[in-house]
């Protein structure tokens, strides 16, 4: 049963992927880009459908978190994005693409690989504290 | 005696090889996908179809991965079997679970370490979720200390000394599974 839910999440997953980014004028090889990267570098701990588990926030809440006032530099310098093996450029579309198929919003303007590479160069030491300060508006 | 008993289970191998359920359903996603009938990439078919179903999405076709390879490299409770590429611990088809699930009485991790490991037979890369299989003690058979592409504990993401029990209700480890879920764009990085 865990093995269905796991194929069915990710096949459900490429191809909702697929489908709203691909509406937003994003080719698809860029998309099947950013969806390898995220499976080979997040979702080992935010998991196969960015559910998250009982140490780790799910992805859902990534389009919440976005809206509100430094939310889009919130989301470049925590430690999973900032930390993270991939170039900017890459990152970029990663989150690029992570919002609009977990957080059910758009990047808009989209992340570049110069707004990343800003903002991965001031990662946050207590994430944590960073992310209660996001919420309650300072 | 010891030769016919390595002839008998050399026999059996070859024979769950060809006839087992997981070929038999590999075939049949195949033929499916072939074209026999359309609008079916989205079905979800055993793990080993998971990276076709996920590259068909995208308007490409990939066969599903080769699983008919001979000798060790084609054996999931061997060390060299090829899904193999990056794990250390124990095999959970030799536990009492398969190479893609966990024995009786354990439970999955939820979370793990991601990598790629190259099917031999058609070359190409694929994305490997290794999972730690817990709340047993240590299975004890059948263990592999593989590291290509693995790299120290400060990249977490990558490397296989972590207890990823540490995920699940009960921190103690058995056995490590490894299932393919998807078709890698490129190799992982460090290879």
């Amino acid at each position: 049963m865990r093995l269905l839910s796991a194929a069915l999440l990710v096949t459900g997953f490429a191809a909702a992927g697929v489908q709203a980014l691909a509406a937003d004028g994003v080719a698809a090889r860029d998309v099947k880009m950013a969806q390898h990267d995220y499976l080979l570098n997040c979702a080992a701990c935010h998991l196969l459908g960015g559910q998250g588990s009982r140490t780790v926030p799910p992805l859902a809440d990534t389009g919440r978190l976005f809206a509100l006032p430094g939310g889009r530099e919130y989301l470049g310098r925590v430690p999973g994005a900032a930390h993270s093996p991939l170039d900017d450029k890459r990152l970029a579309a990663v989150l690029n693409w992570m919002l609009s198929r977990f957080g059910d919003t758009t990047a808009d303007p989209p992340y570049t690989a110069g707004e990343i590479g800003r903002l991965r160069a001031q990662p946050y030491l207590d994430p944590l504290a960073a992310r209660r300060r996001l919420l309650a508006g300072h | 005696m010891s030769r016919l008993d390595r002839w008998m289970e050399n026999s059996s191998r070859a024979l769950a090889r060809r006839s087992g359920r997981r070929g038999f359903l590999a075939r049949l996603g195949r033929v499916i996908a072939g074209g026999t009938v359309t609008g079916v990439a989205a079905l979800p078919l055993l793990p080993v179809a998971r990276g076709q179903a996920s590259d068909e999405s995208h308007g490409s076709r990939a066969a599903a991965p080769p699983e008919d390879i001979q000798g060790p490299e084609g054996d999931p409770n061997h060390c060299d079997y090829w899904r193999n590429c990056a794990i250390d611990g124990f095999l959970c088809g030799c536990c009492g679970g398969s190479s893609t699930s966990c024995p009786p009485g354990t439970e999955m991790s939820p979370v793990t370490w991601i990598g790629t490991c190259r099917n031999p037979l058609d070359k190409k890369d694929y994305l490997i979720w290794y999972n730690d299989c817990c709340g047993r003690n240590p299975c004890g058979r059948c263990f592999c200390n593989r590291n290509e592409g693995e790299r120290p504990v400060y990249h977490p993401y990558r490397n296989n000394d972590i207890n990823w029990c540490a995920g699940a209700e009960s921190q103690v480890y058995n056995c490590s599974a490894a299932m393919i879920i998807g078709l890698a764009v490129e190799g992982q990085p460090e290879k």
